[in-house]
C-alpha cells in the first residue's frame, strides 16, 4: 500500500464516520420539523403582511412629504392602508385567541 | 499528490450523491438523525473539492507537466501570478473552479441556516447538491483535470498570451461568483415549489444572495469589457460576441427579477412572474456555460476543447422541463388575490421596466442562437453582428434609461397626473436646457449620433430626478428631525438602504450609459505607416514616431515596442509605448496597447505592424471620449450595491420580533 493509498483510505474512513455517527448514535427520538400547521402558516403570513402594510404607510407618508402624491390621493390611500392594517391586526388577534384556546384544550387533554 | 486530488473529486461526487438522497430522506421521513448525517455533506463536499483545487494549483506552481491540463496551460517561464489564474484558463480547470465556488456557496448556505428551523433549507441544499453532482460527474468522467500524460514534456505549452493580463485574473472569478451565486435563489425557489411554501419567505431568505450575485455578474461583465478593451487591441470593449451575450442575458433577467420581487414583497402579488424570472435567470447562467463549452458557436471566449455541449444541453432540458412542470402544478397556489391600485404607480413602472428588460434579453438571446437556428433550418450558419443588436437594443435601452428616471418620481400604489406634472417639470426642464446647451457642440450627422444626443439628454433627466429625490428626502428629514444637511442625507440613506442604495446603483448605470453613448459615437481614429521621425495629428494631439525597440523578455517572450511622443499644444504630454508580444509556440503575436485615460477621453494606441529592417511601423490611434465614465459607473454601482446589502438592523429586529410572537403560540417557531 502506497502513502497515497493510505491517505485515501483515511479520507474514506473519516467521511464515513462523519456521516455515519449521527445515524448510529442514540439520539432521543425527535422530529426534524413539526407537521405543517395551516394555522401557523396563516399566522406567519398575516404577521408579514401586517408589517408590509405598516411599512407601506410609512412610505406613503414619506412620499406625501416629498410631494409625490396629492393630498386627496394621500388621504384615500392612507385610509385604505390603515383599514388594511386594522384588518390584519384583527385577524391576527382572532387567530391568536383561537390558537391559545386550542393550545389550552390540547394541554388540558 | 495528484492521485489525492483525483480521488478527492470522486469522494466529493459520492458524498454529494449521498447528500441529495439523505437530505430528501430527512425531509420526507422527518428524522433528525438522517438530517444530522446529511448536514455533514456540504462541508465534506466543499473540503474534497478544495483539496482537489489545492492539488491542481500546486501542480501549476511546481510545473508538474505530467498533468495534461498543466502542460496545456502553463510553462516554466510563466509568471506565478498567471500560473495561479491558469487554473481557470482552460475548460477542465474552469469547471473545477465553478464547482469550488458552488460548493463554497453551499457550505455558506448550510452555515447561515444551521441554527434556524427553516423547512426550505434541506430541500434547497439537496437542489444545490444535485447541481454539484452534475458538475462533479463531468469532472470525474468527462473532463478530468488530473488526466496524466504518460511521457510528460519538459516544458508546457503556456497560457494563451491574451489571458496573461491582470483583468483575466479578476474577470473570470468575478463572473463565476455571479453566475454560480444565482444557484442559491434558484435552489430556494425550487424548494419553495417542491414543499409548497410559496409565500415570500424564500425571497426574503435569498434577497442578499440575489443582490450579491447580481453585483458580481455586473462587475464581471465590466471587468471583461476592460480586459477586451486593453488586451484585444481593436479599440472596443463590447462586440456582442455570443459569450459576452451569455454573461449579459442572466444579468438583464436578474435585474428584472430584482425589481419585480419588490412588488411581491410589498403587495403579495406576481408570484408566478417572480418564480419564472429567477428560474429563467438560472437557466440563462447554465445557457452561458453551454455556449462557452458547446463548440456550437464560435467566439474568442470559448474554450479550445469545447466538447461538453450535449451534457449541458441535456442538463438545461431537464431544468427547463422541471421548472415549467413545477410552476404549472403549483399554479393554483401561486395565484394572487391582490392587484395593482393604479396603472399610474411605481409598481406599474416596474412592470414596464420588466417588459423592457426582457425585450433586451430576448433580442440578445435570438441574436445569439440565430447561427444555430439558421444552420438547422437552412443549412447555412448566419452570424448576427453588432448592427442587429445595436438596432434593436439601443432604442429599448433608451426607454429603460428613461424609466430609471421616471420610476423614483412616481409614488408607490397610486400617483396623480397633477403630481407627476409637478415632479417632472424640474428634471424635464433641466434636461431640455442641457440638450439646448449641448446642441451646437455635438455632431448630429447620422442615426447613431442622434441616438447618442438623446441618450445624453435622458442621462441629464435621470441624474436630475435622482438628485431631486435625494434633496427632497434630505429636506424632509431636516424638517422632521431638525438635522443638519449632512446628517439628514446620511440618515436618509442609512435608514432606507435598499431604496437609496438602489438610487446610487442607478446613478452608476447612468454613467455607464453616458460612457457607452459617448465612446461609441464620437470616437475618431487614424492608421498610418510611419518611418522614424514622422508625425501625424488627431483631435488636438500630435504623435511623433520616435523609435522601434526590440526586447527579449525571457526565453519564451519577445517584445517589439514602438515609441511615440505625444504632444498637445506644443507640449509633450506622454510617451506612448504600444507593443507586439511574440510568444514561443504561439503563431499569432499579441498586441499590448498603450493608453492615456482621462474623464474627457482615452487616447488608445496600437502597434498594428512593423518592419524591423527599416524600423518603420504601422500605428493605429483612437481618440475615444468618455470611456472612463463606464468604469467609474461600475464603481458607483459597487458602492450602491454595498449600501443595499449592508445588514439592516431594523429588518433583523422585525424578524426576531415576528419569531418571538410566533413562538409564544407555536413552540418551536418554524420559518
Amino acid at each position: 500500500m502506497t502513502g497515497a493509498n493510505f491517505l485515501q483510505l483515511i479520507l474514506v474512513v473519516l467521511i464515513l464516520m462523519a456521516v455515519g455517527i449521527p445515524l448510529f448514535s442514540k439520539l432521543p427520538p425527535k422530529r426534524l420539523f413539526k407537521p405543517l400547521d395551516p394555522d401557523e402558516e396563516e399566522y406567519k403570513h398575516l404577521l408579514v403582511r401586517k408589517e408590509e402594510v405598516l411599512l407601506a404607510i410609512k412610505e406613503l407618508e414619506f412620499d406625501f412629504k416629498t410631494d409625490k402624491i396629492s393630498k386627496p390621493d394621500f388621504e384615500a390611500l392612507h385610509h385604505k392602508l390603515e383599514q388594511e392594517a386594522m384588518a390584519f391586526l384583527e385577524k391576527i388577534d382572532d387567530l391568536e385567541k383561537q390558537l391559545k384556546k386550542r393550545n389550552k384544550t390540547s394541554g388540558a387533554a | 499528490m495528484n492521485e489525492i486530488g483525483e480521488f478527492a473529486l470522486l469522494l466529493a461526487l459520492a458524498t454529494a450523491l449521498y447528500g441529495v438522497v439523505s437530505y430528501v430522506m430527512a425531509f420526507r421521513s422527518n428524522r433528525v438523525d438522517v438530517f444530522l448525517s446529511a448536514d455533514k455533506t456540504p462541508i465534506i463536499v466543499w473540503a474534497c473539492v478544495m483539496v482537489s483545487s489545492i492539488v491542481l494549483w500546486r501542480a501549476f506552481m511546481i510545473n508538474d507537466f505530467s498533468l495534461q491540463y498543466v502542460a496545456s496551460y502553463s510553462n516554466i517561464d510563466l509568471d506565478p501570478f498567471y500560473k495561479f489564474s491558469s487554473f481557470w484558463g482552460g475548460q477542465k480547470g474552469s469547471l473545477l473552479f465553478w464547482t469550488l465556488i458552488l460548493t463554497t456557496y453551499m457550505m455558506v448556505v448550510h452555515i447561515q441556516n444551521r441554527k434556524q428551523n427553516i423547512r426550505l433549507v434541506p430541500i434547497a441544499l439537496a437542489v444545490m447538491m444535485v447541481i454539484a453532482v452534475f458538475f462533479l460527474v463531468l469532472l470525474n468522467f468527462s473532463t478530468n483535470p488530473f488526466e496524466v500524460i504518460p511521457l510528460p514534456p519538459e516544458d508546457g505549452r503556456g497560457l494563451n498570451p491574451l489571458l496573461q493580463n491582470y483583468w483575466m485574473v479578476i474577470h473570470p472569478p468575478t463572473l463565476y461568483l455571479g453566475y454560480v451565486g444565482f444557484t442559491v435563489p434558484f435552489a430556494f425557489a425550487t424548494a419553495a415549489l417542491l414543499t409548497k411554501n410559496l409565500d415570500d419567505g424564500w425571497i426574503r431568505l435569498t434577497r442578499k444572495w440575489t443582490l450579491v450575485s447580481w453585483f458580481f455578474l455586473c462587475m464581471g461583465n465590466l471587468f471583461g469589457a476592460q480586459w477586451a478593451y486593453i488586451e484585444l487591441g481593436w479599440g472596443g470593449y463590447w462586440a456582442w460576441d455570443p459569450v459576452e451575450n451569455a454573461a449579459f442575458m442572466p444579468l438583464i433577467v436578474a435585474t428584472a427579477y430584482l425589481h419585480s420581487v419588490m412588488i411581491q414583497e410589498k403587495k403579495d402579488m406576481m408570484k408566478v412572474w417572480n418564480m419564472s424570472l429567477i428560474l429563467l435567470t438560472f437557466v440563462m447562467t447554465i445557457f452561458g456555460t453551454f455556449i462557452t463549452r458547446s463548440g456550437l458557436i464560435q467566439s474568442v471566449h470559448t474554450f479550445d476543447e469545447a466538447t461538453l455541449g450535449y451534457y449541458f444541453l441535456a442538463f438545461l432540458g431537464v431544468i427547463i422541463a422541471f421548472a415549467v412542470t413545477m410552476i404549472l402544478i403549483r399554479l393554483p397556489l401561486l395565484k394572487s388575490k391582490n392587484e395593482l391600485d393604479s396603472f399610474l404607480s411605481r409598481e406599474a413602472s416596474f412592470l414596464l421596466n420588466n417588459l423592457v428588460l426582457l425585450g433586451i434579453a430576448f433580442s440578445t438571446f435570438w441574436g445569439t442562437i440565430f447561427p444555430i437556428v439558421s444552420e438547422a433550418f437552412r443549412g447555412v450558419k448566419i452570424t448576427v453582428g453588432p448592427p442587429f443588436y445595436n438596432q434593436v437594443n439601443v432604442p429599448i435601452g433608451m426607454v429603460l434609461l428613461a424609466l430609471i428616471g421616471i420610476g423614483p418620481v412616481i409614488a408607490w400604489r397610486k400617483a396623480s397626473w397633477s403630481n407627476l406634472k409637478k415632479n417632472f417639470t424640474k428634471p424635464v426642464s433641466v434636461a431640455a436646457v442641457g440638450g439646448a446647451i449641448m446642441f451646437p457642440f455635438v455632431p448630429l450627422t447620422d442615426k447613431s449620433e442622434i441616438f447618442t444626443y438623446i441618450t445624453f439628454i435622458l442621462c441629464i433627466f435621470v441624474m436630475t430626478s435622482m438628485l431631486i429625490e435625494f434633496m427632497k428626502g434630505t429636506g424632509a428629514r431636516m424638517q422632521a428631525h431638525g438635522e443638519s444637511p449632512v446628517s439628514a442625507l446620511s440618515g436618509l440613506v442609512w435608514k432606507n438602504k435598499s431604496r437609496y442604495g438602489g438610487y446610487i446603483v442607478h446613478l452608476g448605470v447612468v454613467l455607464l450609459f453616458a460612457g457607452i453613448a459617448g465612446s461609441q459615437s464620437y470616437s475618431d481614429d487614424v492608421e498610418k505607416n510611419l518611418s522614424v521621425g514622422e508625425r501625424f495629428h488627431l483631435r488636438g494631439y500630435d504623435f511623433i514616431y520616435e523609435k522601434l525597440l526590440v526586447k527579449e523578455e525571457n526565453s519564451t517572450k519577445t517584445r517589439v515596442i514602438a515609441q511615440l511622443g505625444i504632444e498637445r499644444d506644443g507640449q509633450r504630454v506622454w510617451t506612448g509605448m504600444p507593443e507586439k508580444e511574440f510568444y514561443k509556440g504561439q503563431k499569432q503575436p499579441v498586441s499590448e496597447v498603450d493608453l492615456i485615460s482621462t474623464l474627457k477621453e482615452d487616447v488608445y494606441m496600437i502597434l498594428a505592424d512593423f518592419n524591423p529592417d527599416n524600423s518603420s511601423a504601422t500605428l493605429k490611434v483612437y481618440v475615444k471620449p468618455m470611456v472612463k465614465w463606464m468604469w467609474l459607473g461600475g464603481w458607483v454601482i459597487a458602492f450602491g450595491t454595498m449600501i443595499c446589502v449592508w445588514p439592516d438592523r431594523l429588518e433583523a429586529r422585525r424578524r426576531v420580533e415576528r419569531l418571538k410572537r410566533q413562538e409564544a403560540i407555536f413552540m418551536p417557531a418554524q420559518e
